[in-house]
């Protein structure tokens, strides 16, 4: 009974801090979604901010999120200095977060440079 | 152990940031300055190279350390952690400060699009058509962008003639992780598809969209804030997009039955067409990569010259997002839709009586299928497009919406010369009110992004 009371105000949290969006059944497939072990946390306040990219790739962000809206452009057809431009005008378009924005321009600056 | 590791990454540490607190704090200008900062710079670098094997070496002491605690039982690698963390951020942090020294730190990119067209639209003559949108973008600094777009295109109604448009001119100050601000002009993120489109037809599917053409607002003059942030939990992301920007002009037009109504005209540069400002935003919630959903509203207290003062209008639009890619579909499928509803509330007019109102709604589905696993040459390049638009017009009165409706359903094949090379051929079916047959479309496009 504690465990649905707890998913459900999560639930209810996030979906305020979405605005409104009800998305939960995407969030069923989300790769860092936390099973059971997860809910036995006993604080609902203040949840975690923890950003999923912190355990992510640089190439694993730019593979799934830049797909989102168009087709990958390959780190070889820019120089990394001209990376350096071109993520800061992702990172607006996209809304990635400042972490997510280094990773990336690091993974296309090395692969470009190579 | 960890003491003396400690010591040695101090050490390194304080090497690394002296000369570059020196060559910060050395005043610029002449040949022997500039030969001086060039030695830091280089130095600087060897330093940079050893931290980084230093660094590497205690990756992989970690890693050892950790492959013998599993096996012993062990768990406390706390500590090494911290200062494998510590090292991480300090080599990130000299890397910024040897960037910023090296010479051309300021960027610039020419980017953009252009494109060409042939179009045969039923009840008019057939024309090619191209467009040229350069971009130029320059990174001032880490935090500072700047970007300038422009639109150049063919336009009927003369000879030679054609037409010129400014599609961006926006700074942006990246404050932190989460939060960017910024002012001028910039593309609307209102129904987020005009936004995930531009400034490109080269990452369209198909040629052409009536709800980014006629519903929702191209471009926002003003200020904003915008970024994203993890959501809590690590369940995915939220990206938010708030602005306050100029509000649209109230405009008469006449439907396809002849009926007068009142529409918002975005887009509004010019202070003598009203004064009112809006205010709106965009917020969405990507749970996964793959998929994208998001709310936005602009809100305003449109005016216009003539007998009508002023009135209330709201936007409302949701829109989806996402692609699916897999072996077992031998490709990518891509689905993009949106909704859009405007309303335009009760104006008041000189004489103090109600005179308008109307609601105008909207909305497109959009899918594609490439079979780019397929493993067949040519096949792998194809991509199949279909979309389902409407429009159902504002009323010329408060109490009868939807006036006139527009319906097309178009079909698309695009051949991807390149990831950012496009042949595309359309066709659109076209219904309008009434039973009456549209204008039905055909076209064929090559665009590139730059």
């Amino acid at each position: 009974m504690t465990f649905i009371t707890y998913k459900m105000t999560k639930s209810i949290a996030l979906t305020g801090a979405a605005v409104g969006l009800l998305l939960m059944a995407g969030c069923a497939a989300n790769k860092s979604t936390k099973p059971a072990a997860a809910a036995a946390k006993p604080a609902i306040w203040p949840l975690t901010l923890k950003d999923p990219a912190a355990n992510e790739s640089g190439a694993q962000i730019w593979a799934e999120n830049c797909m989102r809206c168009h087709e990958l452009r390959s780190p070889s057809q820019y120089t990394p200095a001209q990376w350096g431009v071109i993520i800061q005008y992702m990172r607006l378009k996209a809304g990635l977060t400042g972490v997510q924005a280094k990773k990336v321009l690091a993974f296309l600056q090395s692969a470009s440079a190579h | 152990m960890t003491h003396k590791r400690r010591i040695l990454i101090s050490m390194a540490a304080a090497l690394a940031i002296m000369p570059v607190a020196a060559a910060w704090a050395d005043p610029a200008g002449g040949g022997a300055d500039y030969k001086k900062l060039e030695q830091k710079y280089q130095l600087l670098q060897k330093q940079m190279a050893t931290m980084a094997k230093q660094m590497s070496a205690m990756q992989k002491q970690q890693a050892k350390l950790k492959a013998t605690q599993a096996k012993t039982g062990a768990t406390n690698t706390k500590a090494i952690d911290r200062e494998v963390k510590r090292l991480y951020r300090r080599v990130m942090k000299d890397s910024q400060k040897i960037s910023d020294l090296e010479p051309g730190n300021i960027q610039v990119l020419i980017a953009g699009d252009v494109n060409f067209q042939f179009q045969n639209v039923q009840g008019s003559h057939s024309t090619f058509y191209a467009d040229s949108s350069p971009m130029i973008q320059v990174r001032i600094d880490k935090n500072i962008f700047v970007n300038t777009a422009f639109d150049f295109y063919t336009q009927g109604g003369a000879a030679g003639g054609s037409a010129a448009d400014i599609g961006a001119a926006n700074i942006n100050y990246e404050l932190n992780n989460n939060m960017t601000l910024g002012g001028g002009l910039i593309t609307s993120p209102i129904g987020g598809i005009v936004g995930q489109y531009n400034p490109a037809p080269w990452n369209r599917w198909l040629v052409d969209g009536s709800l980014e053409d006629a519903l929702l607002p191209g471009n926002e003059l003003g200020v904003w804030t915008r970024g994203g942030l993890p959501a809590p939990d690590k369940m995915g992301y939220l990206t938010y997009f708030l602005f306050v920007s100029n509000g649209p002009a109230l405009t008469s037009t006449t439907d396809q039955n002849g009926a007068s109504y009142n529409n918002l005209q975005f887009g509004n540069w010019d202070p003598a067409a009203q004064n009112g400002k809006t205010v709106g935003g965009r917020f969405s919630y990507i749970p996964i990569p793959n998929i994208e959903v998001g709310y936005s509203f602009e809100w305003a207290r449109p005016s216009a010259d003539g007998a009508i003062t002023t009135t209330n209008s709201l936007i409302n639009a949701v829109d989806f997002n996402s692609y699916y890619v897999n072996k077992k579909i031998d490709g990518l499928f891509r689905f993009r839709g949106g909704w859009t509803w405007d309303q335009v509330g009760q104006g008041v007019d000189s004489t103090g009586a109600f005179s308008l109102g109307g609601m105008s709604n909207g909305g497109q589905l959009e899918v594609a299928y490439q079979p780019s696993l397929c493993g067949i040459k040519y096949i792998d390049k194809m991509m199949a497009a279909f979309r389902y638009d409407r429009i159902d017009g504002p009323a010329s009165s408060n109490f009868s919406n939807g006036a006139s409706h527009e319906q097309r359903y178009s079909i698309g094949l695009d051949y991807w010369l390149h990831s950012n090379a496009v042949l595309k051929f359309e066709y659109e079916f076209d219904n309008l009110s009434n039973n009456l047959h549209g204008n039905n479309a055909m076209f064929v496009q090559f665009a590139v992004g730059i």
